[in-house]
C-alpha cells in the first residue's frame, strides 16, 4: 500500500469526493443566508445530489476492485444501493419543501446533515472491512439521531431523538464486542481474511462463533429494526419530522440490509465467493435458519402490532418492520435469486413507502390529521390523494397490478427455489400478507367506504406535490410492465467484489 | 495464546483487590475527625451554591466540541510533520484539503457566534440569577 495507489483509487470514488464538495459548499453557503432564505440550502442540496446521481451511472463497474486496502468495494452491488439512496433522498428533500413542520425555521442544517447521512450510507453499501463498517454505521447513526431531533421546541421530536441515541448507542457498543469477538477468534477484520480463517480452521468453536455473529447482528439489526431490535422504530417514527421519518424508512434501511448481505454472503460461507449460485453457510454455524426465525418473527410482530395502530405513522412504522421480515427471507436463500430478490425489493419499497409516507404528510399539512379514522371521505373529497393512497396501499400489501406485487413474488421465487428448508418461512410470509391486508385497506375503507358523498368542491394538491406522487406512482405501477428495467439491473448489480 | 489473557485476568484481579484493600484499609486506620468544610464538595475555592442537579449552559458542550476538532487536527498533523520529508508534496495537498475541512468548521462556528461566551445581553429572568432573587441576597447579606 504505497501512496500512488491511494491516490489511483481516489479516482474510483468520484461520486463520493463529489458528495463531500456539496456538504462543505452546503454548509459555507448557508452562512451567507438568513432565516427566511436558508431554504436555498435545499435547492443547492437537492441539484447537488442530482449531480451525484449523474456521477453514479457514469460508473463503470465491470471490473470490481477492492480501494484503500479493500477497506470499501468498488462493484455494482453498491453502486445498486448508492443510486436507491441518492433517489429517495432526492425525493425526500423535494418533499421537505412542502413538509409544513419545517416551515419558518432555519433549515439550513436540516439539508447539510442529509447530506452527510448519505455520505455515510455511501461508505456503509461498499464496506469491506469491519472498521469501515463501523464507522460508517456510526456516521449514519449519529446523522439520524440529530435529524429525528430536528424540532427543537417539539417534545415528541426531543423524546424520539433520546430514545433513537439510547437505543443506538447500546446496540452499537455490544455490536463492537461482537466485532472484537470476530477479530479474536481469526485475527483479522478484513471480511475477506476472516471468511479464509474461518473456513481454514474446523477447529473454532461453533458456539463462541455463534455469540461473535449474533453480537455483530445486533448492530446489523437495529438498521434494519428488525425484531427483537426494533423498539426505537414506532417513537422515532412517530416524532421524527416526517420527511424524515420518511427518509429513516427506507435510505438507512436499504444500507442496512447492504452491509448485512454483504458480510453475511461474503465472511461466513463456505467458498466466500457471494457470485457463487449455490454458496453454503460454514459446516458449524447455521445461520441462515437463525435468520429464518428473525424473520418470521420480525414479519409477525410487525404485522400483527400494525393491525391496532390509530396512528398513520405508527402504523407505517410497523409495517416498515414487517417488511424488515419480508426482505429478510431473502438474505436466508444464499443464492443469486436471494440477492436480486432483496435488490428489487428495496427499489420497489422505496417508492411505494415514500409514496405511502409523503401523502400521509400532505393530509397532515392539508387536514391536520395523522388518524387513519379522520381520513373518512377524504377519497372523494381530493380524489388524486385518494387514488395515490390506494396505489401504494395495494403495492405495500403486494397485490397485482403493481410493483409490491412482483417484488414480493421474487423473494418467494428465492426462497421456494433453494427446495424444501424454508419453506415454512415463506408459508409464514403468506399468512403474513393476508394479515398486512387488513390494516392496509383499513385506510382505503375509510377514505372511500366509511361515508360516501361526493363534495361539491374538490381539494385541489399543489401542482408540485401532484408531480412528486406522479414520478412515484408511474415506475411503481408500470415499471414491470414495460420491461421490467429494475429487474434488469438488479441482474447485473449482484456480482460482488470478491479479491 | 491462552497464557497471555491469563496474565492479563491476573492483572485485573489484582488490580481489582487492591482497590478494594485502599479503601478498606483507610476505613481501618484512617482518623475520623469529619467537619463541615471537610464534607463540602470541592469547588476551587468557591463556596458551593445551591444544588448540583442544576441545568447548565449548553454552550459548554459546544466549547468542548470545537477543541476536540482542532485537538484531532494536531493528532494527525503531528504524524504527518515527521514523516513529511519522505512523502513529498502529494500528502501537503492532503493535509491541506484535511485543513480546509476544519477550517470550515472554524467558519461556521465564527458565523454562528460561538466563539465569543456572551452571546446576547443577559436577561435577568429566571432561576437564581433573576432579579429578585439576586435582591433578596443582597438584603440578607446586609441584613446580617
Amino acid at each position: 500500500m504505497n501512496l500512488s495507489q491511494i491516490v489511483q483509487d481516489l479516482g474510483f470514488l468520484t461520486p463520493e469526493i463529489l458528495l463531500t464538495g456539496l456538504i462543505l459548499l452546503a454548509i459555507i453557503y448557508d452562512l451567507f443566508l438568513t432565516k427566511e432564505t436558508s431554504i436555498r440550502t435545499g435547492y443547492l442540496a437537492i441539484a447537488g445530489m442530482a449531480i451525484v446521481l449523474f456521477s453514479l451511472f457514469a460508473q463503470n463497474v465491470e471490473a470490481s476492485q477492492g480501494l484503500f486496502n479493500q477497506m470499501v468495494a468498488y462493484d455494482g452491488y453498491a453502486r445498486y444501493f448508492k443510486i436507491i439512496i441518492t433517489l429517495a433522498t432526492i425525493l425526500v428533500m423535494w418533499m421537505s419543501f412542502q413538509n409544513d413542520e419545517l416551515k419558518n425555521r432555519t433549515i439550513g442544517e436540516y439539508y447539510q446533515l442529509m447530506l452527510v447521512l448519505v455520505f455515510g450510507m455511501f461508505f456503509l453499501v461498499s464496506a469491506t472491512n469491519m472498521l469501515s463498517i463501523y464507522l460508517s454505521l456510526e456516521i449514519v447513526s449519529i446523522m439520524s439521531y440529530l435529524l429525528a431531533g430536528y424540532l427543537k421546541e417539539n417534545l415528541r421530536s426531543n423524546e424520539s431523538a433520546i430514545k433513537y441515541v439510547v437505543f443506538g448507542g447500546v446496540s452499537s457498543g455490544i455490536m463492537l464486542y461482537g466485532i472484537s469477538l470476530i477479530y479474536g477468534l481469526t485475527g483479522s477484520l478484513n471480511i475477506y481474511e476472516i471468511q479464509a480463517s474461518l473456513a481454514a480452521n474446523a477447529a473454532i468453536s461453533p458456539a463462541l462463533l455463534m455469540l461473535a455473529f449474533v453480537l455483530v447482528f445486533v448492530g446489523f439489526g437495529y438498521k434494519i429494526a428488525a425484531v427483537p431490535f426494533h423498539f426505537w422504530t414506532p417513537d422515532v417514527y412517530e416524532g421524527a419530522p416526517a420527511t424524515i421519518t420518511a427518509f429513516l424508512s427506507v435510505a438507512p434501511k436499504a444500507a442496512g440490509f447492504a452491509v448485512l448481505l454483504r458480510f453475511l454472503n461474503t465472511t461466513l460461507t463456505l467458498s466466500g465467493d457471494p457470485n457463487n449460485i449455490a454458496l453454503e453457510s460454514l459446516s458449524n454455524l447455521d445461520w441462515p435458519t437463525l435468520l429464518a426465525g428473525v424473520s418470521a418473527i420480525t414479519m409477525t410482530v410487525g404485522n400483527v402490532v400494525a393491525l391496532q395502530q390509530t396512528n398513520i405513522k405508527r402504523m407505517l412504522a410497523y409495517s416498515s418492520i414487517a417488511h424488515a421480515g419480508y426482505m429478510l427471507m431473502g438474505v436466508v436463500v444464499m443464492h443469486h435469486n436471494g440477492v436480486s430478490a432483496i435488490l428489487y425489493y428495496a427499489g420497489i419499497y422505496t417508492l411505494m413507502n415514500l409514496g405511502a409516507f409523503f401523502v400521509a404528510i400532505y393530509i397532515k399539512n392539508a387536514f391536520n390529521t395523522e388518524t387513519i379514522s379522520d381520513y373518512t371521505g377524504l377519497g372523494y373529497k381530493a380524489p388524486m390523494i385518494g387514488i395515490a393512497m390506494a396505489v401504494f396501499m395495494f403495492s405495500l400489501t403486494g397485490l397485482p397490478p403493481t410493483g409490491g406485487f412482483v417484488a414480493k413474488f421474487y423473494l418467494f421465487r428465492g426462497l421456494v427455489g433453494v427446495g424444501d428448508t424454508f419453506i415454512w418461512l415463506a408459508i409464514v410470509g403468506l399468512i403474513n400478507g393476508v394479515v398486512s391486508l387488513y390494516y392496509y385497506l383499513r385506510v382505503l375503507y375509510f377514505m372511500y367506504f366509511k361515508e360516501m358523498n361526493f363534495p361539491d368542491v374538490y381539494h385541489r394538491a399543489p401542482l408540485q406535490f401532484n408531480i412528486l406522487i406522479v414520478i412515484i406512482i408511474i415506475p411503481l405501477l408500470f415499471g414491470w410492465m414495460i420491461g421490467d428495467p429494475l429487474s434488469t439491473w438488479t441482474a447485473s448489480a449482484t456480482s460482488f467484489f470478491v479479491p | 495464546m491462552l497464557e497471555h489473557y491469563g496474565t492479563a485476568l491476573a492483572l485485573g484481579i489484582v488490580g481489582f483487590l487492591l482497590m478494594y484493600a485502599a479503601f478498606i484499609i483507610q476505613k481501618l486506620v484512617g482518623p475520623k475527625n469529619s467537619t463541615d468544610v471537610k464534607l463540602d464538595t470541592y469547588e476551587c475555592g468557591e463556596e458551593p451554591e445551591g444544588e448540583t442537579w442544576i441545568q447548565f449552559n449548553v454552550r459548554f458542550y459546544v466549547i468542548a466540541l470545537i477543541f476536540i476538532i482542532f485537538d484531532i487536527e494536531v493528532v494527525f498533523l503531528f504524524p504527518w510533520a515527521v514523516v513529511f520529508k519522505d512523502l513529498g508534496f502529494l500528502t501537503f495537498i492532503e493535509v491541506f484539503v484535511f485543513i480546509s475541512i476544519l477550517v470550515v468548521g472554524l467558519a461556521y462556528v465564527w458565523k454562528k457566534g460561538d466563539l465569543q461566551w456572551v452571546k446576547m445581553k443577559l436577561k435577568y429572568g429566571t432561576g437564581r440569577y433573576s432579579a429578585s432573587n439576586l435582591l433578596e441576597k443582597e438584603n440578607l447579606k446586609e441584613a446580617a
